[in-house]
């Protein structure tokens, strides 16, 4: 069973390929019928606004679609011996259409953590590590580990968006309040 | 019956049978079932973290043990820093606990430590605590931190994986270790934060002595990318004043460099010393960085009636210790291998003796220290 779960999350770096500049990245084309551009992007910007803290994802805008950039936290140990790694810093695209949409995360750096003085993991200035050459300056089975966990990520973001899109649930609701008049009956 | 017996009594000590076996055999495989559930139970969270953007961090335990040889080249330890004290010695450091956590904007560290290096960086041995404070965020820019914590003075500290030397300045030794007390920082933005706080009246103390009577402020200041600066008071009527500049650059992804710079008198009588520390450091290869430390510490004269004197040159003495240094990693394993050379300016402020036991100006010494960091 052991083999099996380990076999199960070293599969999540092979959702990971190339680009054209040879940098990894995360690229999903999802099909959405029965939606068009402007609701596509309302939900996906909702998404933006209200999926992440502000901290993790940061949102923009460029000639009609949405990048921008996040990072997420690399763990390693067991449950109740988690070891903060490192930081994952990477850059978003999110692009709509009529009946589908398009994703990306690409450009993943990664940024080691130190314990400093009062026990806080906090990151070593300076010190980026672009995954692409990441095996320069870490261990093979360390860069393994990241990109699993950069899978699992980048697996994440996409479900998330996905729930967004498909929910309109997951808009804001109107707020306008309900007001009963007693005097008209 | 006698399995149930041989349950309830110690099992190291028990005779090794077929009850014993059984015992084991049954433990084992309740063992091996626990571990199966943990790394079940981790691999699902470890999915379900990444996802939840880590907003409520998990318990985190962190940590180091360390253990060292030195070799002082006159036979006997003469350099009177802080830690690798034994010489000649295969030694132990400390093992470190540390827990914490943050659920919403609270959140807390408890460090403990057990070992010689606790015995020599706590004011009661018995106590085995390095950090206790519990924080609260009232906002992203502005926190408050109460509690016993590492001193905010200083470029080295405690913890032996904080540290690129294995052996410790002047500085370091003769500064602040803990200060117990409030603080708040507030973040002006990301370039500058302010952190102001009172603490007990003496360094390095659990309880204070009368009152809570020293102040400490930290000015954090981030010029350009990579490089901090962190300008430091700690003032009291009891504690002294000490004023401290602690900065590093991270020029290149291989090139550091580091400064300490620090000047301390005690409210009475012209006491103190002051000093300076250079520290830079190059990466060779992904697993070997070579640095230096170079510094210049002076004590001061004082007055005729001063009883304070700093570990080091005696009062009116200075001293300039250069050490060199490797680290050389594998995974969380670092082995660090150092030469140290001190030297005090005049034989008259000088506590050092050679291997015949007769006064020298000079010290140096060599270790061999292995840390592991979790």
């Amino acid at each position: 069973m052991c083999v099996l779960f380990a076999k199960v999350a070293s599969a999540q770096k092979d959702l990971l390929a190339f680009n054209e500049q040879n940098k990894y990245m995360y690229y999903q084309v999802v099909s959405q019928p029965g939606l068009v551009t402007d609701t596509l992007k309302d939900r996906a910007l909702y998404f933006l606004e209200q999926a992440y803290p502000k901290n993790t994802v940061k949102k923009g805008e460029t000639s009609g679609n949405y990048t921008g950039t996040g990072k997420f936290l690399i763990v390693t140990g067991i449950t109740a011996a988690k070891h903060v790694e490192g930081e994952v810093n990477y850059t978003y695209y999110i692009e709509c259409k009529d009946q589908k949409y398009r994703y990306w995360l690409t450009d993943f750096v990664f940024t080691p953590y130190k314990v400093d003085r009062y026990g806080n993991s906090v990151p070593q200035p300076g010190i980026d590590i672009p995954l692409e050459n990441g095996t320069a300056k870490l261990d093979k089975k360390q860069v393994d580990s990241y990109l699993d966990q950069i899978g699992t990520y980048s697996k994440a973001f996409g479900e998330k968006l996905k729930y967004y899109i498909l929910k309109p649930a997951a808009l804001p609701k109107d707020t306008k309040k309900k007001v009963i008049s007693t005097k008209d009956w | 019956m006698q399995g149930i017996e041989c349950k309830k009594a110690p099992f190291l000590k028990q005779p090794y049978n077929f009850l014993t076996y059984n015992y084991l055999f049954n433990m084992k495989k309740k063992f091996l079932l626990l571990l199966l559930a943990a790394s079940t139970y981790s691999i699902a969270s470890k999915a379900q973290d990444t996802v939840k953007t880590t907003q409520d961090a998990p318990l985190v335990l962190y940590g180091s043990v360390d253990t060292y040889y030195k070799d002082d080249f006159s036979g006997h330890a003469n350099i009177p820093t802080s830690f690798a004290s034994d010489n000649n010695s295969v030694s132990i450091g400390m093992i470190d606990l540390g827990l914490k956590k943050t659920v919403g904007n609270a959140s807390f560290v408890g460090e403990m430590s057990f070992g010689p290096r606790n015995d020599q960086s706590i004011p009661t041995a018995g106590y085995h605590i390095q950090n206790l404070y519990v924080s609260y965020a009232f906002s992203p820019k502005f926190s408050a931190t109460a509690g016993y914590m590492s001193t905010f003075i200083g470029y080295e500290v405690i913890s032996p994986t904080g540290n690129f030397n294995y052996s410790t300045s002047y500085l370091f030794t003769n500064g602040p270790f803990q200060n117990a007390g409030l603080k708040f920082t507030y973040a002006f933005s990301d370039k500058v934060s302010l952190m102001a706080g009172i603490f007990n009246d003496e360094w390095n103390v659990y309880t204070s002595q009368h009152d809570v009577s020293t102040f400490g402020a930290q000015l954090t200041i981030t010029p350009v990318k990579n490089w901090t600066a962190y300008l430091n008071v700690a003032t009291g009527p009891t504690s002294g004043t000490e004023f401290d500049l602690t900065t590093a650059y991270q020029i290149t992804s291989a090139f550091k460099l580091g400064l300490n710079a620090a000047t301390y008198s005690t409210t009475h009588y012209s006491a103190g010393f002051s000093g300076v520390a250079l520290y830079p450091q190059i990466a060779v290869s992904k697993a070997v960085t070579l640095g230096l430390r170079e510094e210049y510490f002076k004590s001061d004269n004082g007055t005729a009636l001063s009883t304070y004197a700093p570990v080091g040159p005696l009062p009116g003495g200075s001293v300039l210790a250069s050490t060199l240094t490797a680290n050389i990693k594998a995974g969380p394993l670092t082995l660090i291998p150092e030469v140290r050379l001190d030297g005090i300016n005049k034989q008259q402020y000088s506590s050092f003796t050679n291997s015949s036991g007769d006064p020298t100006k000079s010290a140096s010494q060599f270790v061999l220290a292995v840390v592991y960091g979790f």
